[in-house]
C-alpha cells in the first residue's frame, strides 16, 4: 500500500514521457486522425487460458509483488527491464524488443466488473465485449457490419479449427480456415462445371427451404467458393525471411494474406486451446508460451514492415482474465481477473496506458480489481485505427479513449 | 430465353412441391414440444432412419432389414441393450505393449524429468550415465519415447472405437459413449497414458446409459480425469479449484448457479482425491476433514456428497437434459421446455437410458423442426458414410484420424475442457470444403499416403536430424534449426530449444520416435472396396436418374430439388456414355464413385 503513490506517479510520468506531455485521457491529437483510413488493418489476437499478465510484464519495483509470489515471482536480474518499475518476462524477448522501437502499448488492469473466472464464461464477455448479456454476435463481427455494411466478400478472416465467438456478424460470412494450403475443394475437371454451379451467384437450384440448418449450410458454401481461390494463392505466394519462432501461431497466414492485398480489414487469431491455463508449475511452461507468442508478434510486426505494410497494420493482445496475484501451492496461479492488454505494431503510440491495480487491494476472490474497461481499449482502436466514431454503435455505449496511436495517415 | 424461362418455372415448382410435400408427411401427428410417444401406426421409415440417424450412425441397408417392421420403442431398445452375445462380438483393445512400469507416474514436462535424474541419479526407470557425454540423454530419449508411443497407441485406440461404432448392434452405446466424451472431455495431450484414455472410455461404454449419479462419481474418481483436472494437487491447505469449478461448471450445473464460495468449498471436499496408476486412491492426510458450506448446507463434505448436493439441485437436471436433447434432438429449446425436461430426467432418476427413451419416443423428437435438422459432427459423419456404404471395417486409407482431425473432432484429443462446441461451429468455409475431400479420398484413394504411424510428417524436422547425424555431422550440429544461420536475428525461443549440455532434446525427439515406432504395432492400411456398381446391379437401378434417387435416399436427411437430381443424372449419363446404366455394369464403378463424391458434396449432406 505504501508505494502505491509513487507507482502511480511513476505510471503517469512514464506516459507523459512516452507522449511528450500528452495527459491521460487528453482529446487533443484525434482530430488529427479525421483522415482516410479504410486501408487500416486491424489483426487481433487472443490468447486463450487466462494469460498471466503479472508474470508478462512484471511490476518488480514493487514489493507487493514479491510478497505474493515469493517463488513464482521473477527476480529483477531475470527481467527484461522496460524502466525502473516493469521488466519483460525473460521469454518475452519479442515483445521486449518491440517496446524498445516504441512499437508497443501495453494497457494496464484491463477488465469488467463482477469478473467471471470461467474460461468460457468469460471469453465470451470478451469476444462479445458485453459482459453479464446474451450477445449473439462479436465485437469484431459487429464492426464489420458497422464498417462495411454491405458485407463485401472477404473482409473478415478468422483463422482457427473452428469460428470464434468473435467473428459472429449478422451480415457478414466470416473467412474461417486452418491451413490456407488445403483451403480448396478437391475435384476432377469432369466434376467442376457442375460443382461450380452450385453456388455460383445468382444460382437458384436449391429448393427454397424453411430448414435453418440448410439455409445455413448453402450460406458458408457460397463463402467458401469466394475466399478460398484468393486465400490459397496468398499463401502459396508468401515466404518471409523472418523468424516468427518456433509456434508462429497463425501470424504468418495472415502475413500472406496481407503481401496478397486481400480486401479484409479485420483478421482473428487465437493461441489456441486454452495454453495460458497454468495453474499448475507455471514458471518454465509460461515463459516457454510466452516466449512462442512473443516471438510471433514481434515477428509479424517487423514482416509488415518488410512487406511495406508497417504503417497500416496493427495488432491487438488480449486474454480471457489475468490470474490470481497470490500463487497457489502447486507453482501456478487461479483464475484471476484485471489484466494487461497489448496493442502492436508501427502507428501504435508505445508506452504504458491504463494503471496497475494496487496488488494487495484485491477483491473479495483476491483478485485485482480492473483499474480500465476492456471495451475502452476496443473503442479507442476502433475509433483511432479504423473509423472514428464507429465504436460507439458497435458497443452500445461511448467510452473514453485512450492515445494509443501516433498521428497516422 | 425459354429455356430459362422453364427452369425458372421448374424452379418455383420444385420449391413450392417439394418442401411442403415432405413435410405433410410428417407433420401431421407430430408436433414440437409434445413429449406423448408417436403412435405406432405413424412409425415410417423415414422415421426410422431418422432414430438410426440419431440414436446410432446411420441406417445401412442390413440395420433397415433388421428392423423392418419393429415398434419404435423395440428398435430404441435393440440400440441400447447389451448382452453377452452383442458384446463378445466387439474386440477389446489390442495393447501393442509399450507400456513399462517405470513410466508411471509421469513427469510433468521435460524439464522436471531432467531435473528429476539429475537430482536422484534415474528418472522413468531408466539411469543416468555415470560418465561421458550427454549422460542424461538416455532418460531424455526414454521421455520423447512415451510421449510418442502413448499418443500414436492412442491412435489406435481411436482405430479401435471407431470400429466399436461401425459395427456394433448396439450402437446407442457408443453413441452415448461419444457424447459423454465431449461432455467429460479429457485429451491425451495432457493425460500422456493412452492407458487411462482407454479406461474412460471403457468406463462411458460400461455406465454411460446407466444413472448420471454413478457415472459422475465413477468419472470424478477415475484418473484420466483426476490427471486432467490436477486433482493430484488438490490438497488440504492448498485446494486447487479446478477440478470443483469445472464438475460444477461443465459437468453438472452450468454456470451462473453456485457461487465463487461454492467452488472453494467444493475444492475443499474434493482434497486428497487422487489416483496412483490406473486405480483412485484417496490420500486421507490431505483430505481437508474440516466443515464445508456448499450450497447453503454445512457438514463435513466429501466430494461424493458434494455430487449428491449439486444433483438435488433443479439447475443441475435441467442443464443435463437440456445438453443431452440439444445433442439428440435439436439445438434451440425454450427455457420452458428445457425445466420440463429437467424435471422429467429428475423424476427418471437419472437414469440415462430411461430419459433418452423418452425423447425418441416422443412425437416431438419426429417433427418437422427435429427431422434433418442436425449437422453430423465430424467423427459421426464418418462413421456413418462407412456404415451406410456397408463397411465391415474402418479403411486405413484415408487415415481415420487424419480424418476426423482436419474435420475439428480428433478422438481423445477434444480441444479444450468443454469438449466440442457442436451444431453450427463444425462447419466453417474450409471445414464444408473438408467434409467434401473426405468422400473424394474415400472414392478415389491418395496414391501418395503416407502413414502417420510410420512417418514423423509432424514433429519438426526429425527426417533431416536423421539425415546429418547419418552423413556424420555430431548431434549438435545435426539438431540445430534448419534455416537459423548463426548471427541471425533469432527468435528467443529457437534459442532456448538447445541450451542444456547434459542432453540434447533434439536428439532426444528423433530418438523417442524412433523406439516408439519399433513397439507400436502399425495400424492396418487397407484401403475402402466400394464395389458401387454391384449395389446399383443389385438394386436393379436402370436408369441415372433412378441411380440418383437410390443413393439420396439411402445419404440424406433432407430431400434434394428434382433440379439438382436432374443435373447430379445428366452428369452421371455424360459419364457413363449412355442412360442406359445395365449395359455400363463392366466399366461403372469409375463414374458411379465420381457420382458419389459430387453427391456427397452437397451442403445437405452434413444434415442428419
Amino acid at each position: 500500500m505504501d508505494n502505491a503513490p509513487s507507482r502511480r506517479h511513476f505510471l503517469k510520468s512514464g506516459i507523459a514521457a512516452g507522449l511528450g506531455g500528452m495527459a491521460l485521457g487528453g482529446t487533443a491529437p484525434l482530430g488529427a486522425l479525421e483522415v482516410a483510413n479504410e486501408d487500416h488493418v486491424l489483426v487481433v489476437l487472443e490468447l486463450s487460458g487466462g494469460n498471466d499478465g503479472l508474470n508478462t510484464l512484471v511490476p518488480y519495483g514493487d514489493d507487493a509483488y514479491y510478497r505474493q509470489r515469493p517463488t513464482l515471482g521473477i527476480k529483477p536480474e531475470k527481467l527484461l527491464p522496460v524502466d525502473d518499475h516493469f521488466g519483460f518476462n525473460p521469454g518475452a524477448q519479442g515483445l521486449h524488443r518491440l517496446w524498445e522501437s516504441g512499437d508497443l502499448a501495453a494497457v494496464h488492469g484491463c477488465g469488467y466488473a463482477q469478473p467471471s473466472y470461467s474460461h468460457f464464461t468469460s471469453m465470451g464477455y470478451w469476444h462479445t465485449a458485453a459482459p453479464h448479456s446474451g450477445e449473439a454476435y462479436g465485437w469484431v463481427g459487429r464492426l464489420a457490419d458497422a464498417l462495411a455494411p454491405g458485407a463485401p466478400p472477404n473482409y473478415l478472416v478468422n483463422v482457427g479449427a473452428g469460428q470464434s465467438l468473435a467473428v459472429n456478424a449478422r451480415h457478414h460470412v466470416p473467412v474461417v480456415f486452418d491451413d490456407p494450403a488445403t483451403f480448396a475443394r478437391d475435384a476432377l475437371a469432369h466434376q467442376r462445371p457442375l460443382l461450380d454451379s452450385w453456388f455460383a451467384p445468382g444460382q437458384q437450384s436449391a429448393a427454397p427451404t424453411s430448414n435453418p440448418s440448410r439455409a445455413f449450410l448453402r450460406e458458408v458454401a457460397k463463402s467458401a467458393r469466394n475466399s478460398s481461390t484468393a486465400i490459397r494463392k496468398a499463401w502459396e505466394g508468401y515466404s518471409s525471411p523472418i523468424d516468427y519462432g518456433i509456434a508462429p501461431l497463425d501470424l504468418p497466414k495472415v502475413a500472406a494474406c496481407i503481401a496478397h492485398e486481400l480486401p479484409t480489414r479485420l483478421y482473428y487469431v487465437a493461441f489456441r486451446n486454452n495454453a495460458f491455463d497454468t495453474h499448475v508449475q507455471q514458471g518454465p511452461l509460461h515463459q516457454r508460451l510466452l516466449s512462442y507468442a512473443a516471438d510471433a508478434i514481434h515477428g509479424f510486426v517487423r514482416d509488415m514492415q518488410r512487406l511495406g505494410k508497417g504503417k497500416k497494420v496493427s495488432v491487438l493482445v488480449f486474454s480471457e482474465f489475468g490470474r490470481r496475484v497470490g500463487e497457489n501451492a502447486n507453482g501456478g496461479t487461479d483464475h484471476g481477473s484485471a489484466n494487461l492488454m497489448f496493442v502492436a505494431g508501427e502507428p501504435v503510440q508505445g508506452g504504458h496506458f491504463g494503471e496497475l491495480p494496487d496488488l494487495l487491494d484485491l477483491n473479495p476472490e483476491d483478485n485485482l480489481k480492473h483499474t480500465t474497461d476492456f471495451r475502452r481499449v476496443y473503442a479507442s482502436v476502433m475509433d483511432q485505427w479504423l473509423q472514428p466514431g464507429v465504436s460507439q454503435p458497435v458497443l452500445g455505449k461511448a467510452f473514453e479513449p485512450l492515445p494509443l496511436f501516433t498521428g497516422v495517415s | 430465353m425459354r429455356l430459362v424461362w422453364l427452369l425458372a418455372l421448374l424452379v418455383l415448382l420444385v420449391g413450392g412441391v417439394a418442401g411442403p410435400a415432405f413435410a405433410k408427411d410428417l407433420v401431421s401427428s407430430e408436433r414440437a414440444e409434445d413429449l406423448s410417444p408417436l403412435a405406432r401406426a405413424d412409425f415410417a421409415e423415414a422415421h426410422l432412419r431418422h432414430l438410426l440417424e440419431r440414436a446410432g450412425f446411420g441406417a445401412s441397408a442390413a440395420d433397415l432389414a433388421r428392423f423392418a417392421g419393429e415398434s419404435p420403442k423395440a428398435v430404441v431398445r435393440a440400440l441400447s441393450r447389451t448382452s453377452k452375445r452383442s458384446q463378445r462380438e466387439l474386440p477389446s483393445f489390442d495393447h501393442s505393449g509399450v507400456f513399462e512400469p517405470g513410466l508411471d507416474p509421469f513427469p510433468g514436462s521435460r524439464p522436471a524429468t531432467t531435473n528429476l535424474a539429475k537430482a536422484n541419479g534415474r528418472a522413468l526407470g531408466i539411469e543416468v550415465k555415470p560418465g561421458g557425454n550427454r549422460p542424461v540423454q538416455p532418460v531424455v530419449n526414454e521421455f520423447f519415447y512415451w510421449l510418442r508411443a502413448s499418443r500414436l497407441e492412442t491412435d489406435r485406440v481411436a482405430y479401435w472405437w471407431a470400429n466399436r461404432m461401425l459395427i456394433s448392434q448396439t450402437p446407442l452405446v457408443e453413441k452415448m459413449a461419444l457424447f459423454w466424451h465431449g461432455h467429460f472431455a479429457t485429451n491425451e495431450d495432457k493425460v500422456r497414458d493412452y492407458r487411462k484414455m482407454l479406461q474412460q472410455i471403457e468406463l462411458f461404454q460400461s455406465v454411460g446409459l446407466g444413472d448420471f449419479r454413478t457415472l459422475m462419481i465413477a468419472v470424478a474418481q477415475n484418473p484420466a480425469m483426476l490427471n486432467f483436472l490436477d486433482a493430484g494437487v488438490n490438497v488440504k491447505d492448498a485446494p486447487n479449484e479446478n477440478f470443483a469449478r469445472e464438475i460444477m461448471e461443465l459437468f453438472t450445473m452450468g454456470v451462473g448457479h453456485y457461487s465463487e464460495q461454492d467452488v472453494r468449498e467444493a475444492a475443499r471436499a474434493f482434497t486428497g482425491w487422487n489416483y496412483a496408476g490406473l486405480e483412485f486412491r484417496v490420500d486421507a492426510d490431505k483430505h481437508d476433514e474440516g466443515q464445508k458450506t456448499f450450497l447453503g448446507e454445512t457438514g463435513n463434505f466429501d466430494g461424493v456428497a458434494i455430487i449428491d448436493a449439486i444433483l438435488q439441485s433443479d439447475e443441475s437436471a435441467t442443464f443435463l437434459a437440456s445438453k443431452l436433447y440439444r445433442y439428440f434432438v435439436r439445438e434451440d429449446l425454450s427455457v420452458e421446455f428445457a425445466q420440463r425436461l429437467g424435471r422429467e430426467f429428475k423424476a427418471l432418476d437419472y437414469e440415462v437410458a430411461d430419459f433418452l427413451e423418452l425423447l425418441f419416443l416422443s412425437k416431438d423428437f419426429y417433427a418437422a423442426q427435429s427431422m434433418g435438422s442436425r449437422i453430423k459432427p465430424p467423427v459421426e459423419l464418418v462413421v456413418s458414410t462407412y456404415r451406410k456404404l456397408g463397411f465391415e471395417v474402418v479403411p486405413g486409407v484415408p487415415d481415420f484420424n487424419q480424418v476426423t482431425g482436419a474435420l475439428g473432432q480428433r478422438l481423445l484429443h477434444p480441444p479444450t475442457v468443454a469438449g466440442w462446441s457442436q451444431g453450427r461451429s463444425w462447419i466453417t468455409p474450409s471445414l464444408l470444403f473438408e467434409r467434401g475431400n473426405f468422400v473424394l479420398d474415400l472414392v478415389f484413394p491418395d496414391i501418395g499416403f503416407v502413414p502417420p504411424d510410420r512417418y514423423p510428417n509432424y514433429g519438426a524436422n526429425i527426417v533431416s536430424v536423421q539425415k546429418r547425424l547419418r552423413a556424420g555431422e555430431d548431434i549438435s550440429s545435426a539438431t540445430r534449426p534448419p534455416g537459423v544461420a548463426a548471427g541471425e536475428d533469432m527468435a528467443a525461443s529457437n534459442q532456448l530449444a538447445d541450451r542444456d549440455e547434459a542432453f540434447n532434446t533434439r536428439y532426444g525427439t528423433y530418438r523417442g520416435w524412433q523406439m516408439a515406432i519399433e513397439r507400436v504395432k502399425p495400424i492396418e492400411r487397407s484401403t475402402a472396396r466400394l464395389r458401387l456398381s454391384q449395389r446399383v446391379a443389385a438394386a436393379g437401378l436402370q436408369t441415372p436418374i433412378a441411380v440418383v434417387e437410390y443413393f439420396s435416399a439411402q445419404f440424406f436427411s433432407v430431400p434434394l430439388s428434382d433440379l439438382e437430381k436432374q443435373r447430379l443424372a445428366t452428369y452421371l449419363e455424360a459419364q457413363l456414355g449412355t442412360a442406359d446404366i445395365s449395359a455400363t455394369a463392366t466399366y461403372a464403378e469409375e463414374a458411379l464413385r465420381s457420382f458419389l463424391h459430387l453427391l456427397l458434396s452437397l451442403p445437405e449432406y452434413q444434415l442428419g
